[in-house]
């Protein structure tokens, strides 16, 4: 009886160390080169805040397809698609706060194809056209032209 | 006895905890875990970005781009609806859309997001519906990755070794060399399929299956898919371009009959469509 109440005690003890150890905060990465936080989970609400690649963002709930996240002091809501879960561990005690894999992750994910390989690629072969490619990248419509186009065509506006 | 031994080592081992870096130890155990999904991961988003603006550049070494605000301004704003209204709204690089100055009735999707349509094919289709059903077939072959995937097996595999587990930020020298190499070659290979060979028939009929569904959502008419594929079926004159790398249309055509979404047609939504799609298209 004594050992099993031993037991039991030890089993808590580990445990109650471990959860004060850790505690896990759910974030998504962004996986756009450049995204939006907005106010409603819309395609086109009004932006809160801009993103970019390999920010993280706290995760708040998740609504439909759309997360509500919060970044920098700014709530609001991105689309599944713009970001990703990864393991990013959030190890927080009462006197500190970090996270710690970022960095490692980012350049293990980014030792591919990547502008470094797209430099030596351009280096060697400079009559490609990326100045054209770079002129096609910078095509966009805004939000407010888009919503127009759709509206003018009857067209169904994106949920 | 053994037990409480046990249980003993475990409080011995926590109370030295206090001397061992938990942080670095994690850290450690983390990057190799991270560093073993590398190894056999696919090549990601970013990646096919890189990829794609390599494809691109090399067509435009073929094809002079069609230079024209408006026009590519409403062939963007096409091309993002139906984007918007697919299974992937945001990739890496985004979406964008441009005209090649040629007659050949041809239109290409660049991996990472580069969708680039003839001038030929602008003459072709006959209003706005018919194009953005062109623009969606391209967007369903992005979504399913239909040109990075055209990239032989083994390239990866071998590009896979050199990128390796190192944690180095960059690579070295030899490595950028190989690794540029590999590249070049998956760009060799996306080109081929795209210009040469074309999709497989199963990729083909795929991405019209989906096109449909694009259009559906997007409130563009469903049906226009087919009226393109018919125009395509009575340009017998070119079997140059996308004839040559596609499926016989009627083929295409026997493929989607029965797979047709109902749709109600606003007729008074599809004039305006029409006359905007006169205005910038066929001025």
């Amino acid at each position: 009886m004594k050992a099993m109440k031993f037991n039991f005690i030890i089993k808590l003890i580990i445990l109650l160390s471990l959860i004060a150890t850790f505690s896990y905060a759910e974030t998504v990465t962004v996986i756009t080169k450049e995204n939006a936080i907005r106010e409603f989970p819309r395609f086109f609400a009004p932006v809160k805040a801009l993103v970019k690649y390999n920010d993280i963002l706290e995760v708040i709930t998740k609504e439909g397809n759309w997360f509500k996240v919060k970044f920098k002091n700014n709530i609001g809501y991105i689309h599944k698609t713009a970001v990703e879960r990864r393991t990013v561990l959030v190890r927080e005690s009462s006197l500190s706060r970090k996270t710690s894999t970022t960095e490692s992750e980012i350049t293990l994910a980014g030792k591919g194809f990547n502008p470094q390989v797209e430099k030596a690629y351009k280096e060697k072969y400079p009559e490609m056209r990326y100045d054209i490619v770079d002129k096609v990248e910078r095509y966009d419509v805004s939000d407010k032209e888009l919503v127009s186009f759709i509206r003018a065509g009857g067209l169904s506006e994106p949920k | 006895m053994t037990k409480k031994l046990f249980l003993i080592a475990i409080i011995l081992c926590l109370c030295s905890c206090k001397t061992v870096d938990i942080d670095k130890a994690l850290d450690i155990t983390l990057t190799t875990i991270q560093a073993t999904e590398t190894a056999a991961r696919p090549i990601s988003e970013e990646e096919e970005y890189y990829v794609g603006r390599a494809v691109a550049a090399r067509i435009f070494s073929y094809y002079p781009l069609y230079e024209n605000p408006q026009l590519t301004n409403y062939i963007n704003s096409i091309g993002k609806v139906i984007a918007l209204h697919s299974e992937k709204p945001f990739i890496f690089g985004g979406y964008h859309f441009a005209l090649l100055n040629t007659d050949e009735i041809n239109a290409f999707a660049c991996p990472g997001g580069i969708v680039l349509i003839s001038r030929g094919m602008l003459k072709l289709v006959k209003n706005e519906d018919e194009l953005a059903a062109v623009i969606a077939h391209e967007i369903a072959h992005l979504n399913h990755r239909d040109g990075i995937n055209s990239i032989k097996q083994a390239r990866w595999t071998e590009a896979l070794t050199i990128i390796g587990t190192k944690t180095a930020k960059q690579l070295g020298n030899e490595e950028v060399i190989k690794l540029v190499n590999i590249f070049e070659a998956s760009v060799d290979d996306i080109l081929k399929t795209l210009i040469t060979n074309g999709y497989s028939r199963t990729q083909e009929y795929a991405a019209d299956e989906k096109a449909l569904q694009y259009l559906k959502k997007a409130g563009y008419n469903p049906h226009a898919l087919i009226d393109v594929l018919q125009k395509l079926a009575k340009n017998t004159k070119s079997k140059s371009g996308l004839l040559s790398t596609h499926p016989d249309p009627l083929d295409r055509i026997n493929n989607l009959k029965d797979k047709i979404p109902p749709f109600s047609l606003d007729l008074n939504a599809f004039k305006k469509r029409s006359a905007r799609f006169n205005s910038y298209v066929k001025e």
